[in-house]
């Protein structure tokens, strides 16, 4: 009992950032009818677009985590333009059905982790940012970088809603999620609003590489394991659903966190993919999810 | 007519070619090095056995004949050094194999050496069922996990404390550090383990694990991993509230030179054994350190450097008193006579903790060539770190079997 408030808050903070990659994986599901395999691999690059900026232009943490956005951001519209875009064209439309996407997925996972061996080496390489003692409240202890993660994530998470809320770009990547050809015809440029919700996702997976990398450091092969949970994130929120994804990766983290504490501390991944188990077998269209449509 | 002609001249060509193939291998000493080239330092150590095999070609060679390295990246992966192996034993047709860097890797190995009958000399890996295995073509340059877990478990039964959590990875060098250190700790103290958990290779989240240690109360961490995940693991356990009164223990691999880079702080105290400090003040450890620095950028080589360095004079030796023939059809017994020099080999002084010996029975005994470890503490963390010896102690040959 004594250590469990902490093994809750030490979950959230993990499972915020399931959460933002989920987040990112789900927008790009709802927008684009896709299931993208090399998030996981975008995460990456933007933990180290992250320490480059941080690192090596000495820009500030908070400055470097939207200069990481950017430039992901930028990075996945130029994928989605260059590679994804084609494959839909040859579809006849915006959409895939069928397996084509999720090998282009998986193709273009293992081109960007051998892009970024060359780029930036196998070795692993800290993110030395130093956020001062950490808190302590009563016997618990609370890192400064967690706090931090938690808080960015929920501004992050804000900052989402209201554009797509409260904008009207919002506005026209929603009518694109709900039906494509219907934008069309009410004047929405579909193509480039498709690259912008594919730049949104990147960009929001690179923020949650910049946050987790002062606490695990940051690799070529970091991605694997965040795609996993943060899929599991998905699923357990209900795919497409973006408050979902929130609260599939709140609870895959404090899930796991709760397991390996009071179950078994090894082998502590089998958690999440439980929850996503006992879910799908209660409520196979997720916490949140909708209607299932043919998607790729 | 013209067509015998062009027949006559295509046989007498390629016999031409054969024979000039056959005359460039005769007098040449084929070795296949597989090891873990995929970190920066990786790939300087491998580099490093190549320029040191260069050297010696380029010195006149061994009894005049030249030695032809084919290094190759298993990536720390047991398919891809098998496959390595393979390629070496039967592709390539090498006279010697060394490898590998990882024991998950070796381990698989030493069963394609032993079944082909080729020597295998070990760069680095710590497991000690390599040489329990009993193969006779099997040599071990690094100090074996059973000594290391010797050293560590002495010295902290006896300056630490004997109340002590691990975490062990799931490679197979930590989880054998992990499972010896815990036997050396209940035979040595009658100490059972305060807590245990096993974590994958890659592991990157230790916090839940790091709660129940500091509630634990214990009075040391040992974290038995690869260089990165270790690292991960002393940042964390500082971030979840362990003070640093608790000591953490590392296993071999604490000596690699990504853990003070990437743990920063987290590291000062930390403490392991190893088979090499840079910190040792020999004139040869000095003359090394110098070298690993101009050549490869090395601020301080850890024992991956020096064992691979080791290796290297080692085989120079062995090669030197084995009589061979270099031609394709005494390849067995040049590779015996390799393996039969090697096992000459006794009270070899190089950069490593002790003498290096092998003797011919296939033995741990006589296989797990080095029986001295440094205990080594980093007293600084970053790129810049700084390590100071603690003790230096040398196990019976049984020890730990």
């Amino acid at each position: 009992m004594d250590i469990l408030l902490e093994v809750i808050v030490f979950g959230l903070t993990i499972g915020v950032v399931y959460g933002i990659v989920a987040l990112g994986i789900s927008l790009i599901y709802t927008g684009l009818d896709i299931v993208h395999f090399a998030h996981g691999e975008i995460y990456m690059f933007g933990a180290f677009f992250g320490l480059v900026f941080s690192e090596h232009l000495k820009v500030p943490y908070a400055f470097a985590i939207l200069c990481a956005m950017f430039v992901t951001g930028i990075l996945g519209i130029v994928i989605e333009r260059v590679f994804y875009r084609r494959l839909t064209r040859a579809g006849g439309g915006y959409t895939v059905a069928g397996m084509g996407m999720i090998i282009c997925g998986f193709g273009m996972s293992v081109v960007l982790m051998n892009i970024a061996f060359l780029l930036f080496g196998a070795d692993a390489e800290p993110f030395p940012v130093s956020f001062g003692a950490p808190y302590q409240i009563g016997e618990i202890f609370l890192p400064k970088s967690y706090a931090i993660t938690a808080v960015a994530s929920l501004v992050l998470m804000a900052a989402l809603h209201f554009l797509l809320k409260f904008t009207k770009i919002g506005l026209a990547i929603r009518a694109v999620a709900a039906n494509k050809d219907i934008a069309f015809l009410m004047g929405i440029n579909v193509p480039l609003m498709i690259s912008l919700i594919f730049g949104l996702a990147c960009a929001v997976a690179a923020a949650a590489g910049v946050l987790i990398g002062p606490m695990q450091s940051v690799q070529v092969e970091m991605g694997y394991l965040m795609l996993m949970k943060a899929f599991a994130a998905a699923v357990v929120g209900g795919f497409g659903s973006l408050p979902g994804a929130i609260i599939g990766g709140l609870l895959v983290g404090v899930f796991e966190n709760l397991g390996a504490a009071y179950v078994s501390g090894s082998h502590k991944d089998i958690y999440a993919f439980l929850l996503l188990i006992l879910v799908l077998m209660l409520r196979p269209s997720g916490l949140f999810g909708v209607e299932a449509k043919v998607k790729a | 007519m013209r067509k015998l002609k062009t027949s006559l001249i295509m046989v007498a060509v390629t016999t031409a070619l054969i024979a000039v193939n056959s005359a460039s291998l005769a007098g040449t000493i084929r070795i296949g090095a597989t090891m873990r080239m995929v970190s920066e330092n990786g790939q300087k150590y491998g580099q490093m056995v190549q320029d040191e095999f260069d050297i010696i070609n380029e010195t006149g060679g061994i009894n005049g004949n030249k030695i032809e390295l084919t290094l190759l990246n298993d990536e720390c992966k047991s398919d891809k050094g098998v496959a390595n192996a393979n390629k070496f034993v039967h592709e390539r047709k090498v006279h010697l194999i060394i490898g590998s860097t990882c024991s998950s890797v070796s381990l698989p190995i030493v069963d394609v050496t032993a079944k082909a009958g080729v020597p295998q000399i070990i760069p680095h890996s710590t497991n000690a069922k390599i040489t329990q295995k009993g193969s006779a073509w099997v040599f071990r340059v690094p100090v074996s996990g059973r000594y290391y877990a010797g050293v560590n478990a002495k010295y902290v039964g006896e300056n630490i404390g004997k109340k002590i959590a691990y975490i062990c990875a799931a490679d197979a060098a930590s989880q054998n550090d992990c499972e010896a250190m815990q036997k050396q700790m209940k035979s040595q103290f009658g100490s059972e383990a305060a807590y245990v958990a096993q974590v994958q290779e890659k592991e990157v989240d230790f916090r839940t694990h790091m709660l129940k240690i500091r509630s634990a109360k214990v009075d040391g961490i040992m974290v038995a991993a690869l260089a990165e995940t270790m690292s991960r693991a002393l940042v964390q356990s500082y971030e979840a509230g362990i003070g640093p009164k608790v000591r953490r223990i590392g296993s071999s691999s604490a000596s690699n030179a990504p853990v003070p880079k990437i743990a920063g702080d987290a590291v000062i105290g930390v403490f392991y054994a190893a088979a090499y400090a840079a910190a040792d003040t020999r004139p040869i450890a000095i003359m090394f350190n110098n070298m690993v620095r101009q050549r490869y950028g090395i601020h301080a080589p850890d024992h991956d450097f020096s064992q691979a360095w080791d290796l290297v004079r080692i085989v120079e030796i062995a090669l030197g008193r084995a009589s061979l023939k270099l031609d394709d059809g005494n390849l067995a017994a040049d590779r015996t006579a390799i393996r039969d020099a090697l096992a000459t080999v006794k009270d070899y002084n190089g950069l490593g903790s002790g003498p290096i010996s092998f003797c011919a029975d296939a033995t741990p005994q006589c296989r797990d060539g080095n029986r001295t470890a440094v205990l080594v503490a980093y007293k600084k963390g970053g790129e810049n770190f700084e390590t100071e010896v603690l003790a230096r102690v040398t196990m019976p040959a049984d020890f730990g079997l």
